[in-house]
């Protein structure tokens, strides 16, 4: 029925001065693993907490499976999930008591997926919770937070400091079990890797805006990267148009810019580069062009208003 | 039921080409090579996409673009199949595809210390597994 699970319109958040959320208007298909990502302070927490109904905004408004977030139910909030790195879990129980728990509280609870999942990952029904890795409690939680069958499965940095086997099970478990009962995942993630492999979209959040809203694919193909030669002095990147990042090594100046598919090589040749030559790049180099430029620009705003 | 090939593929973390188009080309290589003659059964895009621990939209994306270039094709119901050589480029593209082929070729055997006439040979040999009549 839901067409999008979160819906933002003109969505501002300002703690003081500083405009966490600046007009934010986002819609999240219902289905699918969409990637959210952005710097440290892009406004995602803010974000969840908003939509969550956590936390009121300054103006605008939103919906989480059709309700406003401000008049979530109890009910409601038990159709969404959250999976965060800490993997906050009852220690003193152990993982059949969980899910014996789990089973009373939510009426969807699946104990197939729940089965399917934990399969992957070496934990016993009498392993107390206290007593896991790492990755068997990431596992865990992951399992518990699927069976569930949540509508909105928000994972925030999940696989963080699993090693190679649990952040595979972990893959492997969210790609072909959850998806199998139509729940629609936000998947914030710095790891581009994971991203590029999982995520049906990548959107991108910074300063409180959304920037791209894209298969990752067709991000990639946003960002360009060229290698050519200024004889003498190399522009400033502000110079340079559409540049998110400049460098010059070994006397060759890089160049990553942004939607500039058609047309570049004549427009550096304009403006005094020789020999240009564009050569690929992968996503994670991309989202860091992409998200530094405008770092380097806040940082240079905040040094102007000190 | 026709068997399933075992797909020899790796997707390589931080490669410059994106995973459908890594996909694309490592297909495209085993038909080349002979690992996949006319008619085998390629895996579902779910049986692929698990191989790979990949989304199978990116599958779908990369199966597309080969039955695009002519050599994959689907046959409904029955899976996805290596399809017989047929030629989709006009006379142009088909030069400008050879001779980058060439270039690459070169660029590889520039400092291996073989004759010509020695590598022409060898290389006669590998176009003849290609099955051309």
């Amino acid at each position: 029925m839901t067409e999008y699970t979160v819906k933002t319109h003109g969505l501002t958040k300002q703690f003081g001065t500083k405009i966490a959320l600046n007009a934010l208007d986002l819609q999240i298909e219902k289905g699918g693993i969409h990637a959210l990502i952005g710097s440290n302070g892009a406004g995602k927490s803010t974000l969840f907490r908003i939509l969550l109904g956590f936390e009121t905004p300054t103006s605008g408004s939103s919906t989480l499976l059709d309700i406003d977030s401000q008049a979530l139910t109890p009910e409601m909030r038990g159709k969404i999930g959250y999976v965060n790195e800490e993997h906050t879990l009852p220690n003193w129980m152990n993982a059949a008591s969980l899910t014996k728990m789990q089973k009373k509280l939510y009426p969807l609870w699946n104990q197939n997926v729940y089965d399917n999942v934990i399969e992957n990952f070496d934990v016993a029904p009498d392993q107390k919770i206290a007593g896991l890795s790492r990755g068997e409690r990431a596992g865990l939680n992951l399992a518990t937070a699927l069976a569930q069958s949540p509508e909105l499965l928000i994972l925030d940095e999940p696989t963080l400091g699993l090693d190679v086997v649990a952040k595979q099970a972990f893959l492997e478990a969210l790609l072909f079990i959850g998806t199998e009962n139509e729940s629609t995942i936000i998947y914030c993630s710095h790891q581009m890797e994971e991203i590029e492999r999982v995520a049906d979209s990548l959107i991108i959040l910074e300063r409180g805006e959304v920037k791209n809203q894209s298969t990752p694919d067709d991000f990639c193909e946003r960002i360009q990267y060229w290698i050519a030669n200024f004889y003498g002095k190399a522009p400033d990147i502000n110079d340079i148009k559409a540049a998110l990042s400049v460098k010059n090594i070994e006397g060759q100046t890089h160049i990553i810019c942004l939607d500039q598919q058609i047309g570049y090589r004549e427009y550096l040749a304009s403006i005094g580069a020789s020999d240009a030559v564009e050569v690929p790049i992968n996503l994670d180099n991309a989202v860091n062009a992409f998200l530094a430029k405008n770092h380097k620009r806040s940082q240079s705003k905040l040094i102007v208003g000190a | 039921m026709t068997k399933i090939v075992a797909l020899a593929l790796q997707i390589v973390p931080g490669d410059a080409r994106p995973i459908f188009r890594q996909i694309v080309d490592g297909i495209r290589e085993d038909i080349a090579n002979g690992k996949l003659p006319v008619g085998s059964k390629l895996p579902s895009v779910r049986g692929l996409a698990m191989q790979l621990t990949v989304n199978a939209n990116t599958i779908a994306k990369a199966y597309n673009e080969l039955v695009c270039q002519g050599l994959l094709e689907s046959h409904k119901g029955l899976g996805m199949f290596i399809a017989k050589p047929t030629q989709l480029l006009s006379d142009e593209a088909q030069e400008n595809c050879l001779k980058a082929a060439i270039a690459s070729f070169n660029n590889a055997v520039m400092y291996l210390d073989y004759s010509a006439e020695e590598m022409t040979e060898q290389l006669l040999n590998e176009l003849k597994k290609l099955n051309r009549d």
